[in-house]
């Protein structure tokens, strides 16, 4: 379908982004890989007055050390993230969970920065966001500010940026020695959303768990952290059984949507043993 | 989707009852939702759904289709189109009252259908959202049914125990002395933003009384409520003739917390939850702080529901403006054909014309 018409800028820097959408406000939208916002305009279900292009600002592209955290720009594509040799060494739960986005076409034009801004409780990469730690770097009229991902994600594709801000970059904290992830995730087709996604990170010592996070993907209007898994997992066996047992508490207290890819009942069920899979593997057992 | 909600509220049963079939007054409590016209019992208007970048109106009917005293059931029947698309939204509102003492239980079974784009494309999320719509609609109509009440005094309110949700809970504030019926009502009929409204509620703002005992720094101060929303809650609270506090004159407390038999008169409001309400259980655990009420004044949602209706824009696509040239390739296999049978007609009277000669 055609999109109903709306202006487009290409800005060249993140100060004139910001200035554009301040001006338009509410009916202004950005577009960085357009992997999302695309097909709602297509579908006209979102109908922007104005696109805000990022695609001419390449200062938002580009991972950087700095010292215990990186610095991920927004723009950067999830197949760059997969890629990036820094990644991978320090935080490479970011790079196995992004491999398992859509398809090839969508992983090489959909950004993280987008991915995360666009808060679908299917997408794969807010709940590695949320378990990961990681703070968002926005910026809007007022200057910059930094969001923690845990109160980042406010509801059903509604994030806590403001209508004139921007999501120019991601923080993550770079994960010792010590410490394996996995991220698992069910669904039914290659290219398909999760059904139900895992996020585990796992720090071992002495045969025990030191210290575990586990993030859901969809098990809910926003990713969530499986606080009482962790407190089970905290202090546990590396052993398959202990993990498995601690697994068991994952879908206390959430509320996952039912659709027809499946029930309520079913996803809990899924996120149990999805769980405990994710802990084996990133506990190494 | 089939859901179920229920609450009771501090009015006796034919009170309830009156106020239940009062069209314009009823439509009000659903978000998002304006009123067009009234045609007696039929009620046009349409609701305005965001979900995101994602937003759709619906424009449609909604009305009483069965009113029987003898069992105490009322059922609302509401049925809309969207207007820049082809998807439909219907909802079948079965509510059942039943009589307990001063009080009334009232149970909310609804269905609601959604179709189209919306539904397929959505994966769900549409209808869960419409089905957290039907649920803050149940939350205004207890509030708007409790803000009914006399101002005589009554027997204590026993809040009622949650049903089976474990996730629910029962906070209860007692709103100050001065409050008005409008303070009373929940957040959610300034249909604010969705981020705005989780902020507040995050903030345990609950309802317009708690929102109008902040001042405009107070709100600043909370995460994610920028000048945007702030304008946005200041117009929608204008409205309705109320306005926040001012900085230094009203200091600001939270409402205190009374025990539940002080005034006699707050709502129990147990919710159960249908099995597909996905939201965390703070949005099932929403209750609205009560108190008497004047009664001439409980009119207030519907008089004041600030209209945001717009005339739609128009639908109709310039298929050469917007296409352009590309549009005119599709006459090209017409164009071919017309010219093929052509030559075949040309070639039969030339064939017969020697076969004369």
């Amino acid at each position: 379908m055609i999109p109903a018409k709306f202006d487009y800028v290409r800005p060249a820097t993140v100060e004139d982004a910001v200035s554009a959408l301040a001006e338009r406000g509410e009916d202004a939208k950005v577009i960085a890989g357009g992997q999302s916002l695309l097909p709602l305009l297509r579908l006209r279900l979102a109908y922007p007055e104005l696109l805000v292009d990022l695609g001419g600002i390449d200062e938002l592209i580009g991972v950087a050390d700095e010292g215990d955290h990186l610095l991920i720009g927004a723009r950067t594509t999830h197949y760059q993230v997969v890629h990036d040799p820094l990644i991978m060494q320090h935080c490479g739960l970011l790079a196995q969970a992004a491999g398992t986005v859509a398809d090839p076409a969508v992983r090489h034009r959909g950004t993280l920065g987008g991915s995360v801004a666009h808060a679908d409780p299917a997408g794969d990469l807010p709940a590695v966001i949320v378990a990961l730690d990681a703070t968002m770097l926005a910026r809007g009229p007022g200057g910059g500010r930094e969001i923690a991902a845990r109160h980042f994600f406010l509801d059903y594709l509604t994030t806590a940026l403001g209508p004139g801000e921007i999501l120019t970059g991601i923080r993550v904290p770079k994960l010792g020695p010590g410490w394996g992830y996995r991220y698992e995730k069910f669904h039914r087709t290659a290219q398909a959303w999760a059904i139900v996604g895992v996020a585990a990170l796992v720090r071992r010592s002495n045969g025990q768990v030191a210290e575990a996070r586990v993030g859901l993907t969809n098990m809910g209007s926003v990713p969530i952290r499986a606080a009482s898994v962790e407190a089970a997992a905290a202090g546990a066996q590396a052993s398959p059984e202990a993990l498995r047992a601690a697994a068991a508490s994952a879908a206390d207290g959430t509320q996952p949507p039912a659709d027809l890819h499946g029930a309520p009942d079913y996803r809990r069920h899924l996120a149990r043993v999805l769980t405990g899979r994710a802990l084996e593997a990133a506990a190494g057992v | 989707m089939e859901l179920e909600h229920s609450f009771s509220v501090p009015v006796p049963e034919e009170r309830a009852w009156e106020v239940l079939l009062d069209v314009e007054r009823v439509a009000p409590c659903m978000p998002g939702a304006t009123i067009d016209s009234v045609d007696g019992d039929e009620i046009k208007g349409r609701i305005k759904v965001k979900v995101g970048p994602i937003q759709m109106t619906y424009a449609g009917t909604a009305k009483f289709t069965e009113r029987d005293p003898a069992a105490h059931v009322i059922t609302l029947e509401a049925a809309g189109k969207e207007t820049r698309g082809a998807g439909t939204a219907s909802a079948t509102v079965r509510s059942k009252l039943e009589s307990a003492g001063d009080q009334t239980h009232v149970i909310v079974n609804t269905s609601l259908n959604v179709t189209g784009k919306p539904a397929q494309f959505g994966r769900g999320v549409l209808v869960e959202v419409g089905g957290r719509l039907i649920g803050i609609f149940a939350d205004n109509l207890a509030a708007m049914l409790a803000a009914e009440q006399s101002p005589a005094p009554q027997a204590p309110a026993r809040p009622e125990p949650a049903v089976d949700t474990a996730a629910e809970t029962t906070a209860v504030a007692a709103a100050p002395a001065d409050s008005t019926p409008d303070e009373a009502l929940p957040i959610d009929v300034l249909n604010l933003s969705s981020r705005a409204w989780s902020s507040l509620r995050q903030d345990g703002i609950q309802t317009l009384g708690d929102l109008t005992r902040r001042t405009e720094q107070q709100l600043r101060a909370i995460e994610n409520i920028g000048p945007a929303s702030l304008a946005d809650i200041k117009s929608k609270l204008a409205d309705r003739g109320l306005a926040l506090a001012e900085s230094a004159d009203r200091p600001v407390t939270p409402a205190p917390a009374v025990p539940a038999d002080v005034n006699g008169s707050r709502p129990a409001m147990g919710r159960h939850a249908g099995p597909s309400e996905t939201d965390a259980g703070e949005e099932l655990a929403q209750v609205t702080p009560l108190r008497p009420a004047r009664h001439e004044s409980v009119d207030a949602p519907a008089r004041h529901e600030p209209s945001t209706w717009q005339p739609p824009d128009n639908e109709a696509i310039d298929l050469l403006g917007v296409a352009g040239l590309p549009v005119l390739k599709r006459a090209v296999p017409a164009a071919a054909a017309l010219i093929a049978i052509l030559f075949v007609l040309l070639g039969i009277r030339r064939r017969r014309a020697r076969h004369r000669a």
